[in-house]
């Protein structure tokens, strides 16, 4: 609420500032960032902290239960696949594969689709409609079946992956910003920025971008989940990271054959999927609520 | 025979940063076939009491009262639920922004139907609908409605902000209520709509001896319209009386004020000067004066002034300020 | 409502045009020559291909090309299968009516469970029973599709045998094939075993609709909690209170039809949502429909087929978002007004 400044010792915080403590209040959110910034760390510094190569295949340790099972070996703490390698060493780089490049398909899409969606905001008449009608025939198409569909001109393989996901989120980086700047643009405060004689990327840049920021990321977070499932079940379809590399859903997948006898091989990458897209989720609603605390008060 | 007797209500507001009296110790009476005008600023808390008198008031906030009295019955001994049905059977309200009050997807017409109560309707089975539906035919001609066919089959927002006040007034008149509760009913509309809408209060209290509690912050409307007057400052009672007498003896300070304040006060003033008003503004309610609540901004405050006034009543004219402007009269 | 329906008539025109010109264009992305990939005969004998170029008009130019592409469409010709080389039109009428079964009952879950927990969880906003069923949508919206597949296959069919895992009926039934939908062709058909038949069937559809309609329900709870607040908080309900209804003849006349009329578009864009899922789980179940078809095909490169499958989805999740618009037209006296394209 904005008023004059009467009492000395009164501070204002910024409207940042304000989201931030009011997202730190939720005790749910800051687990969820905590976890978050765990596989962050993880994902970056998984090389150095592996016990052994995620690669690297021991004959002698075949289908290891996990260490609390009566049949296992705590120096392989959660056990092994069916080729003798050691399942937290796979899992630990699986999160550099499946988070970290979720954490980047989400940047490239977003500066892309940030971009064009800004352009696209400032057009008017025929052409806009024609963009418009188009992007809504994409987003028609559920995101999976157009990944897929990438994969299948692209061919399998991780890269393509990449791509064939950054293409499915581009469009709604699209429908995003540029609805949230048409919003913005009929609003009186650009409107007044517009009659000093200031042009439309000005007004981009200092009016509306600060004020639309909130809402570009609350689709981060919503497409950072998305994307994580994606990796996952293009792993899992075999036609993303394709086998010897330790992406959780391709894990998943590998260990089907031997369900029944090694379940571990199977819940263990799930949940580890779980827990990312878990962790994303809660960062993002703890985004949306902290935004709906500071609007009511 | 008072209908409404209200002693010391107050309303807490509680918080994370603790509570908040957003009411404090507001008096209130009302006579049959009286017009009362409730006045105050936004912000000062008249809204909130009279979703508290009506009881819509959620969880959050909690009333307290010496007094509650309607038709001299205890309302305060009895649960909510028996409070809520009488209070629901005599007392009506009408709200600010008529349109937004209506349901939007249904038609007026049904939602006049579902005003209608139950027992006002004799007769079999078959024909409680027929009758219903001339209950409410009956009820949009009482609020000057002539052409109710159109009027049935209508959606809210395809009609004016004026008949849908005259369509809420309908709603309130199905049950026959003793008060009628207005809460700033002609804040959103022009001026000619105005004086429809008061002119159709006014006749419904001399024809149906209804009461009416009209809050508003328009203090020029409210003379012309009521009876008696209650003012009210940032959630605390200031003054109360006869119309005649708040307008040409005010005791208070605040209400001087508000009176000065007015355009047809200041005709006298030169041209280009500036109206007469209290400095700075009504407090928030994070941080709210103790005692008198006016005291920041009073001309004639004094150290006195941090504890709370008793009400002093003359002859029927009640105010609560140490040191009033009785002996300039 | 005309101008509603000649707009929604005229978008609905527009995009197919799109979808069309996309899965043309995709018989020049993918590798292989560009006639095979139209026509999907791998073997053809030269003859054959002069045929066929005749048919499909490559010697011309591209727009012409295109023009006998939509005509062969609409002819019914979708081409032949790479790796079966059966009508594509003949597989994808097998297989379309089983998914359409599976998502619109899984649509049909995930919405009677869905929508009432979110309207119990703003109803009771701040009590307890709120967090309790936002920590079940934040959960349940996390599980990956097909992990939870493979979970509640090895508790449901595996260690209780409640359910089967794989197929849409038992083989031992043989039902003939008259819509194509499995539960119209069982109450049609005159075997002495139709009251089994119909309960074995449903058996079949039990777990794969439920581990679709999860993650949509999840989305569900928290639309239907989001729009039945907006409307408590309206100025409306205050003003049904106090004319008299009791709380829960305001909630049941009142607010949950406005709180529905805020959902149903939204209920038609996870539509698209779900027919993700489906595809994962079909694969998963072994069941037989068209995303488990399209996937089978991407595996063995027939790019005949995908770009047919491809073609007739989006039809299909286009044709439900253009019924949902109506739906909500319908409901909602304000949407009939003025709206330019989105």
């Amino acid at each position: 609420m904005a008023r004059d400044k009467i009492y000395s010792e009164e501070e204002f915080p910024s409207p940042l500032q304000q989201l931030w403590s009011s997202f730190r209040q939720t005790n749910v959110a800051m687990l969820g960032f905590y976890g978050y910034l765990f596989l962050t760390a993880l994902a970056i510094l998984s090389p150095v902290f592996t016990p052994y190569n995620s690669m690297e295949s021991n004959l002698d340790v075949l289908l290891l239960p996990p260490a609390w099972d009566s049949h296992g070996d705590v120096s392989y703490l959660l056990g092994t696949d069916s080729l003798g390698r050691d399942m937290l060493s796979r899992l630990m780089h699986g999160a550099s594969l499946t988070f970290g490049l979720s954490f980047i398909v989400v940047i490239i899409s977003l500066g892309v689709g940030v971009l064009f969606g800004s352009v696209s905001a400032l057009t008017h008449g025929v052409k806009s409609s024609i963009f418009n009608h188009f992007l809504d025939v994409i987003l028609s198409i559920p995101t999976l079946l157009l990944a897929i569909i990438i994969v299948a001109i692209l061919g399998p393989g991780l890269s393509n992956t990449l791509w064939a996901i950054v293409m499915t989120l581009i469009p709604q980086f699209i429908h995003v910003t540029h609805n949230a700047v048409k919003e913005e643009f009929s609003k009186d405060y650009v409107l007044a920025s517009r009659l000093d004689g200031a042009s439309s990327w000005r007004i981009l840049q200092y009016s509306v971008f600060p004020n639309i920021v909130e809402k570009i990321i609350n689709q981060a977070t919503l497409a950072q989940s998305a994307a994580i499932l994606d990796i996952a079940a293009l792993g899992f379809l075999r036609l993303g990271a394709q086998s010897p590399l330790s992406e959780w859903g391709a894990m998943l997948f590998s260990g089907l054959d031997l369900f029944y006898i090694a379940p571990w091989t199977v819940y263990l990458p799930g949940l580890a999927i779980l827990f990312a897209v878990l962790t994303t989720n809660l960062v993002g609603e703890g985004l949306r609520h902290a935004v709906k605390m500071r609007k009511e008060n | 025979m008072n209908l409404l007797d209200i002693r010391n209500l107050s309303i807490e507001l509680k918080t994370k940063q603790g509570s908040i009296l957003a009411v404090d110790r507001v008096s209130l009476t009302m006579k049959e076939g009286e017009v009362r005008g409730l006045v105050g600023e936004s912000g000062s808390g008249k809204s909130i009491l009279a979703q508290a008198i009506t009881g819509i008031l959620d969880d959050r906030w909690e009333v307290h009262a010496d007094r509650f009295h309607w038709k001299n019955q205890d309302l305060l001994r009895l649960s909510p639920q028996e409070r809520k049905s009488i209070i629901a059977k005599d007392i009506a309200m009408i709200f600010q922004e008529p349109i937004a009050c209506l349901d939007p997807t249904t038609t007026v017409g049904e939602q006049l139907e579902e005003a209608v109560p139950n027992d006002q309707l004799t007769g079999y089975f078959w024909q409680k609908n027929k009758q219903r539906k001339l209950a409410v035919i009956n009820l949009l001609h009482k609020v000057g409605i002539k052409n109710h066919d159109k009027c049935y089959r209508s959606f809210p927002h395809q009609l004016t902000e004026a008949f849908c006040q005259r369509v809420m007034i309908a709603i309130a008149l199905a049950r026959q209520p003793l008060l009628l509760i207005a809460d700033e009913p002609t804040a959103a509309m022009e001026s000619t709509n105005q004086g429809q809408i008061f002119r159709l209060l006014a006749s419904l209290n001399q024809l149906k001896n209804m009461s009416i509690l009209l809050i508003s912050h328009d203090l020029e409307n409210v003379t012309h319209w009521t009876n008696t007057i209650t003012v009210m400052y940032s959630g605390q009672f200031v003054e109360a009386g006869t119309t005649e007498q708040i307008f040409n003896s005010p005791y208070h300070p605040y209400t001087k004020a508000l009176l000065d304040s007015s355009p047809k006060a200041n005709i006298e003033l030169p041209p280009k000067s500036r109206l007469t008003t209290l400095p700075g503004s009504i407090p928030v309610l994070q941080h709210l004066p103790i005692g008198c609540r006016l005291g920041p901004r009073c001309p004639r405050a004094q150290q006195i002034c941090v504890k709370a006034p008793k009400t002093t009543n003359y002859h029927g004219h009640q105010v609560n300020c140490h040191y009033s402007l009785k002996e300039n009269y | 409502m005309l101008m509603f329906t000649l707009r929604r008539l005229s978008l609905f025109f527009f995009t197919m045009l799109l979808l069309s010109i996309l899965s043309f264009s995709l018989s020049y992305f993918f590798p292989g020559d560009v006639l095979v990939n139209l026509s999907g005969e791998v073997n053809a004998s030269p003859e054959r291909l002069v045929l066929l170029a005749d048919q499909y008009k490559t010697n011309g130019s591209i727009i012409n090309q295109y023009i006998h592409y939509v005509t062969n469409i609409l002819q019914g010709n979708l081409g032949v299968s790479m790796s079966s080389q059966l009508p594509n039109s003949d597989e994808i009428a097998n297989f379309l009516p089983a998914t359409i079964e599976l998502s619109i009952t899984a649509l049909v879950i995930s919405m009677f469970i869905g929508i009432p927990l979110g309207f119990i969880a703003a109803i009771f906003h701040r009590r307890k029973i709120d967090d309790i069923i936002l920590s079940f949508a934040i959960i349940g919206y996390s599980i990956p599709v097909f992990w939870l597949g493979l979970f509640v296959i090895l508790i449901f069919s595996i260690q209780l045998a409640w359910f089967p895992s794989a197929g849409n009926i038992s083989l031992l039934f043989e039902i003939k094939q008259l819509t194509g939908f499995l539960f119209v062709d069982i109450l049609f058909s005159d075997s002495p075993y139709k009251w089994q038949a119909f309960t074995n069937a449903f058996s079949h559809i039990v777990l794969p609709a439920s581990v679709i309609a999860l993650a949509p329900a999840t989305v569900f709870i928290r639309l239907a909690r989001t729009a039945m607040m907006e409307v408590l908080d309206t100025n409306f309900i205050q003003a049904a209170k106090t004319k008299g209804l009791t709380f829960t003849q305001v909630i049941y006349r009142h607010a949950i039809r406005n709180a529905l009329i805020k959902m149903v578009l939204h209920i038609g864009l996870q539509f698209a949502n779900l027919i993700t899922f489906a595809m994962i789980t079909e694969v998963i179940f072994s069941w037989p429909g068209i995303g488990r078809w399209l996937i089978v095909s991407i595996y063995q490169r027939d790019y005949t087929a995908i770009q047919s499958g491809l073609l007739v989805l989006s039809s299909f999740i286009f044709i439900v978002h253009i019924i949902t618009d109506f739906i909500y037209a319908a409901l909602n006296p304000l949407a009939r007004e003025n709206k330019h394209g989105t």
